[in-house]
């Protein structure tokens, strides 16, 4: 296990806890659960607070002003990416400028995480629970007190609220009440919370790992949906101001990736390869040691829609021969999952400047939408943001703009739906959104109609196909295939971003 | 009189996004909006800016200019709403019509027409209503009516008749409405198209409403208000020769000629009595604009336009005939 970083800035009732520091006296600086009750509540509500540089909810300015220093946090580190072949040097990976500790000073480190988890979540049971004594009435009080809702203190949980933009030296916090206003069990929301809790607790105090999907599964009925679970997870962990592997939640994958010129070599001791005609899970980036890439990876391909991704496959594009080397193909299979944008983020932040990260996406909102939290982050997992972004990823296509001239009749182009409308106002609003994909939106917006990938597909066949396919560096017997269209758009736009990216200076 | 059209000249500054429309006033300036978020005027003769204001973060989606030349109202793709005083570069109002006012339901404004009579201006939006809103510098962008359609279809386009008593409104399913603003209630329905339409044009005497379809073709409409008060005999005529779609359209002064830009990078002249199309001039890219000089042309000629497209340049025609 690799050493972690420790959060800073947390007020009051932690003390930094210095990662290199071997002294057994960590322990006692974590406070004692023997503390009185008022005091102990107003220590609940500090753990909870933090300093977060916020903007509005209208400015949003990604990426965030969230340094370092103030979340401290680092999920995994960015794992070193070994270039095999001959005379290649290893690369060192970009971390936070941590040292290699020695191996006991590793497991002291997790033990302290763990620790620290197992704290918070024990802190936060406790202060449910004083609120709930001290909330009842006095003992002896009977029925003939009007039992009205108002005669009782309301006991208030708060979380992090990690769909609302950061304000001003506030974290966002919601507010679980019970009882509430509103209809509906009062307890339904707290037991939710203390299911997810116990199960949490139950998987450090084991050391056994349980993932989001275990835990939905563990009492259905409780929970109601998958989406209780992932975000009362993900509210957890931005409340504790841990990774959520750190509360040892491993993330299951959803992303894909084919290709060739990969290796992921996995603590488990096994080595992963990527090839270019079955697609691979993409394994969470905390069961991997270390990734190798070959000398002759030429380009990384991340793409939006599984279908798509499955055409690639199958047209085995890593490895074309119409491309400029060999590449990689990655789908999130729509939005990312935090596995995927791990790799795209090791991606970009190791391979060199020469090879481009490239998205396509469909030439609507959701597309744009989808390829901003590989570049940029998402607003719910803004916690963990740095570790998820990865700057290089540039926009491929779809563009609507280039349609007209790859030959496409405006009238084959979708209109867009009231969402599609909502969404792009709302990418138009953000200030980190850049200027051509602005334009593209805006377009978008005047035509009122999108452009998907599958368009390609009704490109207008020439009257000599295989002459054409042959002019586009395909395989004259290839060029009755479906898929082609795609391929021709491709191989070109892929050329030329290789060689933009080989003009830049490395 | 010939009917050839020449290209005269192009804007001195090109815009640094598409034009997505021109006004040619009577004041024999034009009026251009952007998608780079800039309004400028340009004198006709040189082709020079004359005035701007600094621009907008998103585009502008809608330009409409009074009949004495003095003021340009204008949208932007958010619903940001301006009344530009052309003659002294002030602004005299702004609605942003995308914020929530607790009461009422608001929507972003999309297309806006400024009432000849003065005093209010009409906007279109996604709820498939007209909402009639104050121009008063005072009152600037209050509700003061909403007219319903009945479909809740996108709004594209709307403009007022000249003579100020009804407005027209286009919707992205084709449909077209007339609203009599005398009662604030919706007088005729037009279904000629079955595609969006994204521009209408009327004709000086209030009796002729031109559709530009994204079906490719424009269609005529007879929309006069008979005294027993029943309704034109709606579609006419239809001009088709356009091969993708048809962007805007204008009708001349005289009303003997329309001219209509599309997206097939063309602009064409009809002869709207004759329904046949008299010329065609070729463009660099789609054209989103056109406007007629709004003089009566010279003897032996046939006028003049102006158009605006993809490619951000502001662009004069005139007809062959003039010296």
């Amino acid at each position: 296990m690799m050493p972690q970083s420790r959060p800073e800035a947390l007020d009051s009732a932690y003390t930094h806890v210095d990662p290199l520091q071997q002294s057994g006296e960590q322990r006692t600086k974590f406070p004692q659960h023997t503390q009185p009750l008022g005091s102990f509540q107003a220590q609940a509500a500090d753990m909870l607070q933090c300093q977060w540089n916020c903007v509005d909810d209208d400015d949003i300015d990604l990426p965030l002003a969230i340094s370092d220093d103030e979340t401290g946090e680092m999920l995994h580190r960015v794992e070193p990416i070994v270039y095999s072949g001959a005379a290649f040097e290893t690369m060192q990976l970009i971390t936070t400028g941590e040292d290699d500790s020695a191996p006991e000073a590793d497991i002291e480190e997790d033990e302290d995480i763990r620790d620290e988890a197992l704290h918070q979540i024990e802190g936060l049971v406790l202060s449910f629970m004083t609120q709930l004594v001290a909330s009842l009435p006095a003992s002896g009080a009977y029925s003939q007190i009007a039992s009205k809702k108002g005669g009782y203190k309301k006991i208030a949980l708060r979380l992090a609220d990690r769909r609302k933009e950061p304000t001003t030296s506030d974290l966002n916090m919601r507010t679980l009440e019970m009882p509430r206003g509103a209809r509906g069990a009062s307890a339904r929301p707290f037991a939710q919370l203390f299911r997810t809790l116990d199960l949490m607790h139950k998987a450090l105090t084991d050391d056994i790992p349980t993932t989001k999907r275990d835990m939905y599964y563990k009492d259905v009925e409780l929970f109601g949906s998958q989406s209780t679970v992932d975000s009362l997870v993900d509210d957890l962990a931005a409340t504790f101001q841990i990774g959520r592997a750190d509360l040892n939640v491993r993330a299951s994958s959803k992303g894909l990736v084919c290709g060739a010129g990969l290796r992921l070599h996995l603590h488990s001791g096994e080595i992963l390869a990527v090839s270019d005609s079955e697609p691979i899970l993409i394994p969470p980036s905390e069961d991997i040691e270390r990734f190798e890439v070959d000398s002759n990876l030429a380009w990384v391909l991340v793409v939006e829609k599984e279908a798509v991704f499955q055409t690639l496959c199958r047209l085995r594009l890593g490895t074309h021969h119409a491309l400029p080397g060999n590449g990689l193909v990655v789908t999130g299979k729509g939005y990312p999952d935090v596995a995927t944008r791990q790799l795209v983020k090791t991606l970009s932040a190791n391979l060199p400047e020469q090879i481009p990260i490239l998205g396509l996406v469909d030439g609507d909102a959701y597309g744009i939408d989808i390829l901003s939290v590989y570049k940029y982050g998402s607003m719910r997992m803004r916690h963990e943001q740095e570790q998820l972004a990865a700057e290089r990823v540039q926009w491929l296509g779809l563009w609507s703009s280039e349609l007209a001239g790859l030959g496409i009749e405006r009238d084959a182009l979708i209109p867009i739906t009231k969402y599609d409308e909502k969404k792009a106002r709302v990418l138009l609003k953000r200030k980190s959104t850049p200027p051509h994909w602005r334009r593209e939106l805006q377009h978008m917006l005047f035509t009122r109609r999108k452009a998907e990938i599958e368009i390609l597909e009704a490109l207008r066949s020439p009257t000599r196909p295989a002459e054409a396919a042959e002019a586009g560096g395909i395989r004259a017997a290839e060029a009755g295939n479906p898929g082609i269209p795609l391929l021709r758009y491709l191989s070109a736009k892929i050329s030329t971003a290789c060689m933009e990216a080989a003009r830049r200076e490395p | 009189m010939s009917l050839a059209f020449l290209h005269a000249h192009d804007g001195a500054e090109p815009h640094s996004d598409a034009v997505w429309g021109v006004s040619w006033t009577p004041t024999d300036t034009v009026v251009s909006i952007s998608a780079d978020g800039s309004i400028k005027q340009w004198d006709s003769i040189s082709g020079q800016v004359s005035r701007a204001r600094a621009p907008h973060t998103l585009g502008l989606v809608s330009l409409s200019v009074d009949p004495s030349g003095k003021h340009a109202l204008y949208n932007t793709l958010e619903g940001l709403t301006c009344l530009w005083d052309l003659e002294d570069g002030e602004v005299k109002g702004t609605h942003e019509s995308y914020a929530r006012t607790g009461g009422e339901s608001t929507e972003p404004s999309w297309s806006v027409s400024l009432n000849p009579k003065g005093g209010t201006y009409a906007s279109t939006g996604g709820s498939g209503n007209v909402t009639i809103h104050s121009a008063e510098p005072g009152s600037f962008g209050e509700r003061r009516a909403t007219l319903t359609s009945g479909r809740s279809k996108f709004g594209l386009y709307c403009k007022h008749s000249p003579d100020g008593s009804r407005v027209a409104m286009s919707s992205e399913a084709g449909q077209i409405y007339i609203f009599d603003l005398a009662s604030n209630s919706l007088q005729t329905t037009y279904s000629s198209h079955a595609m969006a339409v994204r521009s209408l044009a009327w004709s000086e005497d209030s009796n002729l409403l031109l559709s530009a379809s994204e079906d490719k073709r424009l269609i005529l409409h007879d929309v006069r208000v008979s005294p027993s008060g029943k309704p034109g005999s709606g579609a006419v005529a239809t001009l088709s020769g356009h091969s993708s779609w048809v962007l805007s359209t204008d009708i001349s002064l005289d009303g003997r000629l329309a001219v209509s830009a599309s997206a097939d990078k063309t602009i064409k002249v009809w002869d709207i009595g004759a329904r046949a199309a008299v010329s065609t001039v070729q463009d660099n890219g789609e054209v989103w604009s056109v406007s007629w000089r709004p003089k009566p042309p010279a003897h032996g000629t046939a006028g003049a336009f102006v158009s605006g497209g993809e490619d951000g340049v502001v662009r004069w025609w005139r007809s062959a005939g003039a010296g």
